[in-house]
């Protein structure tokens, strides 16, 4: 018994063990992959041949479904608006927190722990029971059906001022306070000493959240009426109900999905140590 | 030393000009409180109102949203819904994601890319997968059924019946949030020191009892946090419930917070949907409160 487990075990358990695990994590891979696979394979496919169950893969690829996707359909325009107005939102949204997760971590005033707290327990509500009173205030303002309405109701991120926060914390505080006897500002020292420093922090909190506002669509789709201010998910959610007519034209409606969905991967692809590092280390509660 | 402790000491006793303050407060404080704060409160306000969107003016109906919401079995079914769907995607997603981590926290060939396989869900629009969803769980020609007649069961009607769309619902949402709480743990595992298995491996602990007696106890502040989040995201699911099913069939797949959307922005009753919003931040505090006062109980820190 005071061997190691894994030593004692005859070859036989090892073996069953291993298959044991291979077979779980493919069972578990395949479920994930599927849905993936089976909307590119239906992209590419007939309108005959989409409904015929017996049909896996496309027997004569369809590929003219995917560029009247890319260049008759309003799709590309959506992912257009995602992308730049998710660009506008991540970098306010990291100005803003940045500036406040430094305030809370580094400048000294009365009602810093009370200011924490509000971030915190905002944190947490349903952002939803804000939505009445946010639409209302954007009608006042002129602002529903703009894009200047999607981007400042978005300027601040609670997770991004928490992430922050949580990786300024790790920062002797000597750094900064040796940075303001050299005169520094708190505005230099934020950027040119802390910034670096959390460097990776602050770019996971943009690759989270400007995946998070691209994909973003109860919120986008409450407050825009035009299809010209259409974020992808919305644009994709009228696509399917119109043109796809709830399954009459299921070949193009998963063209465009895959449309939209294969250039994320692929940017999920080089950038994977970010989310994977990042949610995983410094999210996970430190305290 | 003496006179760096000193500078310390002055440093610390010091406030910040408030300016200063402001300056880096406000830029995220205003648009909190214009965004957050203010419309919690305002929604607050209109739950007791009979406020219908389109008059300009209202009248204080005191309680009287509450009460028919308490009389109207809708709510409650909403109410069940929400539970249900919100257990039935945590559990799994808890339980699930901590196997897949224990499988491949020690990297192997292969195990790089199903990382990436296994978090790739997460990343991609819910809108656009829950389509693809509802291409798959097509009642007539979805591959989902062709699998299942393979598999030699019989066929489901899955998201248009009202018996099993709830299901469907969250298979999609176990789906796409596996791959998260997967990553949060497999970080977690990792952050665990060898010692401790070293040390029970000499008092001859078998692998089992390392697992509920090392293991769970250092992963509990991971397992708590993925417990309050992923609750808190079920609480809040709409996307796929919009594309799926739109609270139907017969509003077999309506929670609260997809009730709370038909009210303000189809019925326009903004007094019942504003008082949906508030039983729900209540719900939420509620069980946070109580995961927080049980976690004293299970969380090792």
């Amino acid at each position: 018994m005071n061997t190691r487990y894994s030593d004692k075990n005859p070859l036989i358990l090892r073996i069953l063990g291993i298959a044991g695990k291979t077979v779980i994590l493919g069972i578990a891979c395949v479920f994930t992959a599927f849905p993936f696979l089976w909307m590119v394979l239906s992209s590419l496919k007939t309108k005959a041949d989409i409904l015929n169950t017996d049909v896996f893969f496309p027997p004569d690829p369809q590929w003219n479904n995917i560029t009247s996707i890319l260049f008759d359909s309003p799709i590309p325009k959506y992912i257009f608006n995602s992308m730049w107005v998710s660009l506008a939102i991540v970098a306010l949204q990291i100005v803003t927190g940045a500036m406040l997760a430094y305030a809370i971590v580094f400048l000294k005033f009365r009602m810093r722990r009370v200011l924490f707290a509000v971030v915190m327990a905002t944190y947490m509500l349903p952002v939803a029971a804000t939505y009445i009173p946010s639409y209302i205030i954007l009608a006042d303002w002129g602002l529903l059906d703009s894009f200047g309405g999607l981007i400042i109701s978005s300027t601040v991120s609670i997770f991004g001022i928490f992430l922050l926060r949580q990786a300024f914390m790790q920062i002797p505080k000597g750094l900064v306070e040796a940075a303001r006897m050299d005169g520094a500002s708190h505005w230099r020292a934020l950027w040119e000493i802390v910034c670096p420093m959390t460097k990776s922090s602050f770019i996971t909190f943009g690759l989270m959240n400007f995946i998070g506002t691209y994909n973003n669509y109860m919120w986008p789709s409450l407050i825009t009426k035009t299809s010209d201010y259409f974020l992808v998910s919305q644009g994709l959610r009228a696509f399917f109900v119109r043109d796809g007519a709830y399954g009459t034209e299921w070949a193009l409606v998963m063209a465009a999905s895959a449309v939209v969905v294969i250039p994320l991967l692929v940017l999920f692809a080089f950038t994977q140590r970010w989310f994977i590092n990042g949610i995983g280390g410094e999210t996970g509660m430190k305290g | 030393m003496r006179n760096g402790a000193g500078i310390k000491r002055r440093f610390q006793k010091r406030y910040d000009k408030p300016p200063v303050v402001l300056l880096f407060v406000l830029p995220a404080f205003i648009p909190l409180i214009v965004f957050w704060i203010y419309p919690i409160c305002r929604s607050i306000f209109l739950s007791f109102t009979n406020w219908d969107f389109i008059s300009p003016t209202y009248k204080l109906v005191g309680l009287k949203n509450y009460l028919s919401l308490f009389r109207n079995p809708r709510f409650f079914e909403a109410l069940w819904h929400t539970v249900v769907f919100t257990a039935g995607t945590l559990i799994p997603t808890i339980v699930l994601g901590l196997i897949l981590a224990l499988l491949l926290v020690k990297n192997f060939r292969g195990s790089g890319i199903m990382k990436f396989i296994l978090f790739s869900p997460w990343i991609t629009p819910t809108v656009a997968i829950s389509i693809v969803w509802t291409w798959i769980f097509k009642a007539d020609g979805g591959i989902a059924n062709t699998i299942l007649s393979a598999l030699g069961a019989s066929p489901l009607k899955w998201i248009s019946s009202s018996d099993t769309a709830m299901l469907s619902v969250v298979i999609v949402t176990i789906w796409k949030s596996l791959g998260y709480a997967m990553i949060f743990y497999l970080s977690a595992l990792e952050k665990v020191p060898g010692e401790l298995y070293e040390a029970g491996a000499l008092d001859g602990a078998s692998k089992w009892r390392q697992f509920f007696d090392i293991t769970l106890p250092s992963i509990s502040p991971t397992t708590f946090f993925l417990m309050i989040i992923t609750m808190v995201n079920s609480l809040q699911a709409y996307d796929q419930i919009q594309i799926l099913t739109q609270g139907g069939p017969s509003g077999s797949t309506r929670t609260l917070l997809y009730m709370y959307y038909q009210l303000g922005f189809q019925e326009f009753n903004m007094g019942q949907a504003t008082a949906v919003a508030v039983i729900m931040i209540l719900l939420t505090v509620v069980l946070s409160v109580f995961q927080f006062k049980a976690s004293e109980k299970w969380v090792h820190y």
